[in-house]
């Protein structure tokens, strides 16, 4: 069984993102790119099904510019067998990236896909949702759990209030949450196979997709900062300005 | 032919995800370890190292600079700074690297010698991460051993007699085995030098502790009558130096990396004071003359880096790269410690408390203009080079 894998390039955690003085997006200048980390999860996900012998090839899909192809390799480092990047300079809604996904789902028939719950930079929490929708397969999103099952597909998905366990027959369709699974750090030895591993090269055209953006972003702002609060000296005292302030 | 100017001025796509990889896991894996620690640790306590070297020897990163038929990771000299760098951000990353989480590394003298040498002492020190020392320098000095080295080691039938004594060993204590340079020929020559290494198991070697600045304290090694197997002699006898030379020239651009490393997380911990602090109305960061002391390091660290690459990248070239290597030295060493300065500087009282590491790798780094060849020593194999003049010999009629 094939796993396919949706990897996307997005600012890196920990970096503090910057708003651009035109406030048409955020400032992706000279700013350090990473792997999605809700990706990162999936691509280990699969690697241990792989490693459990219950699949066996894992390809890593990213769509986007062609740094993108970096996001792929450090898949392929990870222990993904082969990549394919759907190159694509126009910013991508995520209706296009499940599209797109469902084209590859269709080409390459894997048992399963997984994709990270949402990408830390749009927060849309979308494409799984959506593929599994243009696909017609079953969907467990939030995973904390994942097992198969023969060809069932066993979630454990993490919901208001607590888990809740799924089983879809596969193929499925997939999204991880935090609590999945620790990534692992890609060896030295699989960073220099990366290398020789291929990365497949398309356009959305060759899927036949129109990418174009059905949203218009109007502006990008800062959170407001918050005000400074003050210290108090006494329980007297604190009581005393909660009072003032109206709230006991 | 056409000129590609890209990709000529940054590191290979593998090497960069190394990278991304040692630093990922010095700010999760490295930090919790190193968070619990006290202020001048020198070592992780071995239920908080073990897991750590059982994800470094997952990464594949085991001795860095062993080659890999002997068990080592068999990294080139590029990605040993590569990965000294980020190794070296954590408190005791100055001398331990990533609190010892990739191991140690013999003395890489070693791996020049024979099979069966490698075979008893080499990989059992790379598999169990041994304490192993190198000794050179005696009370006598360091930076000029064809003229310090006394010590002596006189052949008897099939062995070797050492007499004498080593100064400013690190990790002599409780070392497995060491490399001993002693004299086997006449006062002043530096033909007269061979390569021993020396164990555990034989009589007579004494350690005594030299306290310093450092919280690594440095030992006197002494020999008396130690019995050393002429089968432990490394390289051929009088020609002790010439087994280490090359090897030598190829340990300065790690230790410049990882000064480097080090100075690059002070500066980011004053940056991050520097927009928080607020003095006369407004942040630290919107006053210039902080402004130039952290736009200064910046610059003057990325010239160090990238001199230190430069070294790194023309020894693993195969090409002779001594001289890269001591501007390397110089340069990585003496920008860390003027960058420390500045960053202290920058967190006033704050920067010399135990709460912040910067006073510790202060006095570290101070250490760092001495070893591994003083600047001075560096500047001098610069300038002959430049001049096309050794030293002077005396007239031979004088």
């Amino acid at each position: 069984m094939k796993i396919l894998v949706a990897v996307k390039r997005v600012v890196d955690k920990d970096i503090k993102i910057r708003v651009k003085p035109d406030q048409s997006g955020v400032d992706l200048a000279n700013v350090k790119m990473s792997m999605n980390p809700f990706d990162e999860i999936a691509v280990e996900e699969a690697l241990r099904l792989r490693e459990k012998g219950q699949a066996t090839e894992v390809i890593a899909v990213s769509i986007g510019p062609a740094q993108a192809a970096e996001t792929i390799r450090t898949a392929l480092a990870m222990g993904a067998d082969r990549g394919i990047l759907v190159k694509s300079d126009t910013a991508l809604e995520p209706l296009a990236v499940a599209k797109i996904l469902k084209a590859i789902v269709d080409q390459e028939q894997p048992g399963l896909v997984i994709l990270g719950k949402q990408a830390i930079d749009d927060d849309s929490n979308q494409t799984g949702q959506m593929l599994a929708a243009l696909t017609g397969w079953p969907q467990g999103t939030f995973a904390s759990k994942l097992t198969l099952e023969g060809s069932d597909v066993v979630v454990t998905r993490e919901v208001d209030g607590g888990l809740q366990t799924v089983k879809l027959r596969g193929p499925a369709i997939v999204t991880t949450d935090l609590r999945l699974n620790e990534p692992r750090y890609a060896s030295l030895p699989n960073i220099m196979k990366a290398k020789k591993k291929p990365i497949d090269e398309k356009t959305p055209d060759a899927y036949g997709v129109d990418v174009t953006p059905r949203l218009e972003v109007l502006k990008t702002i800062e959170p407001s900062s918050r005000q400074a609060g003050i210290k108090v000296g006494s329980v007297t005292e604190l009581v005393g300005k909660l009072k003032e302030a109206g709230v006991i | 032919m056409s000129l590609n100017p890209l990709g000529a001025w940054e590191l290979p796509e593998e090497l960069r995800m190394l990278q991304e990889n040692v630093a990922r896991f010095m700010k999760t894996d490295v930090k919790r370890v190193d968070d619990q620690l006290p202020h001048d640790a020198i070592s992780a306590p071995k239920h908080l190292l073990e897991p750590l070297q059982a994800k470094a020897k997952e990464m594949g990163l085991w001795s860095l600079k062993s080659p890999q038929e002997y068990g080592g990771a068999g990294l080139s000299t590029l990605a040993v700074c590569v990965v000294t760098e980020e190794a070296a951000k954590c408190r005791m990353g100055a001398y331990v690297p990533a609190c010892g989480a990739f191991g140690a590394d013999p003395p890489v003298v070693i791996f020049n010698g024979t099979r069966d040498q490698i075979e008893r002492y080499a990989i059992p020190a790379i598999k169990h991460a041994h304490r192993t020392f190198f000794a050179v320098s005696e009370p006598s000095g360091g930076s000029d051993p064809a003229r310090a080295i006394r010590t002596r080691a006189e052949k008897r039938g099939d062995r070797y007699i050492l007499n004498g004594s080593k100064f400013w060993i690190s990790h002599a204590e409780g070392a497995e085995w060491g490399i001993v340079f002693a004299r086997t020929g006449a006062l002043g020559d530096r033909g007269g030098i061979s390569c021993f290494i020396v164990d555990k198991t034989m009589k007579g070697i004494t350690t005594k502790v030299i306290p310093v600045i450092r919280a690594l304290a440095p030992y006197e090694v002494t020999f008396t009558d130690v019995e050393v197997p002429a089968e432990n002699m490394l390289g051929e006898e009088g020609k002790g130096f010439s087994v280490a030379n090359a090897l030598l020239v190829a340990q300065r651009m790690p230790y410049a990396a990882g000064t480097i490393g080090i100075a690059q997380a002070a500066l980011e911990i004053a940056i991050d004071w520097a927009k928080n602090r607020e003095t006369f109305g407004s942040r630290l960061a919107d006053k210039q003359a902080i402004q130039w002391m952290i736009a200064d390091s910046e610059m003057e660290l990325r010239a160090a880096r990238l001199l230190t690459y430069a070294a790194a990248w023309k020894a693993d070239l195969g090409h002779d790269a001594k001289i890269d290597a001591s501007i390397a030295k110089v340069m990585a060493t003496e920008t860390a410690g003027r960058v420390l300065d500045r960053c202290i500087q920058i967190l006033g009282g704050m920067g010399v408390t135990h709460e912040m590491p910067l006073e510790r790798w202060y006095r570290e780094l101070r250490i760092k203009r001495i070893g591994e060849g003083p600047s001075e020593v560096h500047r001098m194999v610069v300038a002959r080079h430049l001049l096309g003049a050794g030293p002077r010999k005396p007239k031979a009629d004088a």
